[in-house]
């Protein structure tokens, strides 16, 4: 009984499972659509006007919301981030063999989740952090395809202690005196994580040519 | 009425199309495309289709 439950629950998680979800909406509406637009006659019918507005505003909607969600979170994916040609070498960099690199030592060390590398750095964790992100992402594509991107690449604002406490605030290994003695400062970006001289090693893609790199192995 | 449905049902069907292609890749030309192309054909095919709607006389659907 209890597996013939289990099969049950693998079947209703696939169902509701976004992508499975999203194409069969897709093919529902293409599929009722397409019998509208052969067979105009049943528009007559009560029914057939509820199966238009279905067809033709209610499904379409729906399978549009579901697909612009799927799209935001797969533009978490570090392969997105790294789909456009300007950041190959950031992308490189998350495999420099050099513990001084922050953002390798994070990818290297699985510190951060290595398929959202990008963005678990370059988010801002406030309430509207990830909205934030999504809209300077679309600022990226944009000035990518239309406009001159800047050379060297630069964040738009200074880099928030925020993002690195997010994970590191509470954390065993940060509670050294030094952190801590700071802690006031680090919380109200008095003294950044990043530019004050202690944790100052980032993508330095300029140099990668002479670096070493890490291969993982398969 | 029915021209205009039609018409509007071929600009949805092509929006979805565009959406269940750019579903398939996840890199920013497909985000792209899904935006702007899927965006384009959905919002003239639903435009048409309420506009259809909102044109058409109470007995248009029964001719």
């Amino acid at each position: 009984m209890e597996g013939l439950n289990h099969i049950w629950l693998i079947g209703i998680q696939q169902i509701l499972d976004p992508q499975t979800l999203v194409f069969s909406l897709i093919g529902a509406s293409i599929l009722l659509i397409l019998v509208v637009v052969i067979r105009p006659s049943i528009t007559v019918s009560r029914e057939g006007k509820i199966l238009v507005f279905l067809a033709f505003f209610i499904l379409p909607i729906i399978a549009a919301g579901i697909g612009a969600s799927e799209h935001m979170a797969s533009a978490e994916q570090t392969q997105f981030c790294l789909s456009c040609h300007i950041m190959e070498p950031y992308g490189r960099s998350l495999y420099v063999d050099d513990p001084s690199y922050i953002p390798a030592a994070h990818f290297q060390n699985h510190r951060i989740p290595p398929d959202q590398a990008c963005y678990t750095c370059h988010t801002d964790y406030a309430m509207f952090g990830t909205a934030r992100a999504k809209l300077e992402g679309l600022h990226h594509v944009y000035v990518d395809w239309f406009g001159t991107p800047m050379n060297p690449i630069r964040l738009y604002h200074p880099f928030k202690n925020q993002v690195c406490l997010h994970c590191h605030a509470g954390a065993r290994s940060f509670e050294s005196p030094a952190h801590m003695a700071m802690m006031d400062d680090l919380k109200s970006n008095t003294i950044s994580c990043t530019t004050s001289g202690c944790h100052d090693t980032f993508h330095n893609v300029d140099k990668l040519n002479q670096l070493k790199f890490w291969k993982p192995l398969e | 009425m029915l021209r205009k449905l039609r018409i509007s049902g071929i600009l949805l069907i092509l929006g979805l199309l565009v959406e269940a292609l750019s579903l398939c890749w996840n890199n920013a030309l497909s985000f792209m495309s899904f935006v702007v192309v899927g965006g384009l054909f959905f919002a003239s095919g639903i435009l048409l289709f309420l506009f259809a709607l909102v044109s058409s006389k109470p007995s248009a659907l029964n001719e």
